[in-house]
């Protein structure tokens, strides 16, 4: 066989790609097949092939393992249901993760090591409330920890920030963000 | 300023050689995905909200870009050619998912192209921040900069739980994608670099050779990226990034010393046979060519050649693809006459190296 990109070389080399979804099988020769490969280095969306991973733990054909929930949902801004999140490893708006929520934290965990929740940058925008909210909770937490260690002092004074940092919450949601 | 000079076959000045480690490792990569809320992601949108989406992206970019003393170039992808989208590809400035030209979509570049910003990819906005060498934190910077620019007047698609969201569940969180190119001609000689690659996978990072599963890299090149993006923040992301890529420079080093003292003779033959390929050769191929390029770069590294500029690798990388090679001849051309092409700018480039630093012996005979 003949390389399908070069027309001249021997094609020594399958090569699968996925585009729009379609999979499609070249036969290419060794040279050609290195030239598509050194395009792609860069870009490679997704770090794991998503599409495996996904369909690994969601064969469509035995649903009896369907770790998902049977609801038929649909999301109300694009249209997509999350069978078709699912087939294509994508979301087609913002509101898909507020339609699919139920099933995001299996999905996610799968992905992220079992992680679920954004921890990093929050825009300016959301910022003031937001980050009152996950520094309370940080705050919550530390204090679980002192009261376990029995250190009361240090959490006396984890308990007193969290009011102050409460009441602050209060204020600025009567003022608006 | 002119979309011309982006689409001429130069070095970009990430791809030149700068700062501390970075004799193996090459480039520094940052990626920020980000989509609007008000619209549809690119999977689902119409034209129309694609023609919004961009022109909303550009006007802040040009408008604002400048207060961060930025001037950005937009560069619509239905209006260059196929050839100028391959070389936007292979200088990495543009995807090939956005050089498919589905939908509408841009790229707005920086001047000195180390920033650049993709309209309607897979997400509305994907900020990409280049730089030469090991630089992780100035490479966020600089894109984490643009972000907070950008979300003064563009209304982020948001979740208090889940944070930045992107068409694809595995950028969701973060939607940052940090990567390191590295060369790692020793550890793939000794064959480490098979029981590193599945080491690291196991901690959140994924390590990359051309060829997909790293199993054979096209000029001994590696991408190191994190795989996570939720559950971590960005700093932490970047920190593990850095410790275990400073590790795995660490890992090179040792293998490089232990060929060094264990085979010296074979490794300087080896590197020299790929010099005198690279020099005179008719006919090159891709991978013949990355091959010798790896040699020669450690050859450089390792003091043994010393009349040619380190920078060598990462340019002729870039520069040896197909539409590089076709810019540079001014034509199209066949594999084969890529490959003539191929030796004849190779050629060029030691022969100018050999005049600016001297070279006895390569001077009359190229
Ligand atoms: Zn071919
Ligand atoms: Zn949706």
């Amino acid at each position: 066989m003949i390389c399908s990109q070069c027309g001249e070389r021997p094609a020594s080399v399958l090569v699968k790609q996925k585009r729009n979804g379609q999979l499609i099988e070249r036969h290419l020769c060794h040279v050609c097949a290195a030239e598509n490969h050194s395009l792609n280095l860069a870009f490679e969306q997704d770090p794991l092939a998503i599409h495996q991973l996904l369909s690994n733990w969601f064969p469509t054909q035995s649903p009896s393992v369907n770790p998902f929930k049977k609801e038929v949902s649909v999301c109300p801004s694009c249209g997509f249901t999350f069978n078709d999140s699912l087939k294509l490893g994508k979301f087609g708006c913002a509101t898909c993760y507020d339609a699919f929520e139920s099933n995001l934290e299996e999905i996610f965990k799968r992905l992220h090591n079992g992680n679920t929740e954004h921890t990093g940058k929050i825009p300016a925008s959301y910022g003031s409330t937001l980050k009152l909210k996950k520094e309370i909770e940080e705050l919550r937490k530390q204090l679980k920890v002192s009261i376990e260690a029995e250190e009361f002092e240090e959490a006396v004074k984890l308990r007193d920030q969290v009011r102050e940092l409460n009441k602050e919450l209060e204020r600025g949601a009567t003022h608006g963000d | 300023m002119a979309i011309d000079r982006f689409l001429v076959p130069k070095a970009s000045s990430w791809m030149a050689n700068n700062g501390e480690n970075a004799d193996i490792a090459m480039s520094t990569r940052i990626r920020l995905a980000r989509n609007l809320r008000e619209f549809k992601f690119p999977y689902a949108f119409t034209e129309d909200e694609a023609l919004k989406v961009d022109k909303a992206v550009s006007s802040v970019l040009v408008d604002k870009g400048k207060d961060l003393s930025l001037e950005f170039t937009h560069i619509d992808i239905h209006e260059i050619s196929q050839l100028q989208r391959e070389l936007l590809v292979e200088k990495h400035l543009i995807s090939p998912h956005l050089a498919a030209g589905m939908h509408s979509g841009s790229v707005l570049l920086s001047k000195n192209e180390e920033l650049s910003i993709m309209i309607n990819e897979e997400d509305h906005l994907r900020i990409q921040s280049l730089q030469s060498g090991f630089h992780l934190q100035e490479a966020y910077q600089t894109a984490d900069q643009l972000d907070s620019m950008l979300e003064q007047s563009l209304q982020y698609a948001f979740h208090e739980k889940f944070g930045y969201l992107t068409s694809c569940p595995t950028n969701t969180g973060t939607g940052m994608r940090a990567s390191v190119m590295l060369h790692l001609p020793a550890l793939t000689m000794s064959q480490q670099i098979t029981r590193i690659i599945p080491a690291i996978s196991r901690l959140g990072m994924v390590v990359r050779g051309i060829y997909g599963e790293g199993s054979e890299a096209l000029g001994n090149v590696y991408q190191i990226s994190n795989q996570l993006t939720l559950g971590k923040s960005e700093y932490e992301i970047l920190q593990d990034l850095q410790n275990m890529t400073e590790q795995i420079i660490e890992q090179e080093r040792r293998a490089r010393e232990a060929i060094l003292t264990n085979s010296p003779l074979k490794l300087e033959d080896r590197i020299y046979r790929s010099l005198g390929t690279l020099t005179y050769s008719r006919l090159l191929t891709t991978e013949e060519a990355a091959k010798c390029l790896s040699d020669v770069r450690l050859g450089i590294d390792l003091k043994l050649i010393e009349n040619i500029d380190m920078s060598i690798l990462n340019e002729l990388m870039i520069f040896m693809q197909p539409a590089f090679l076709q810019l540079y001849s001014e034509k199209p051309l066949s594999a084969n006459e890529r490959d003539v092409t191929r030796a004849k700018l190779f050629r060029e480039r030691l022969k100018q190296e050999y005049k600016i630093n001297g070279d006895k012996e390569g001077e009359d005979s190229v």
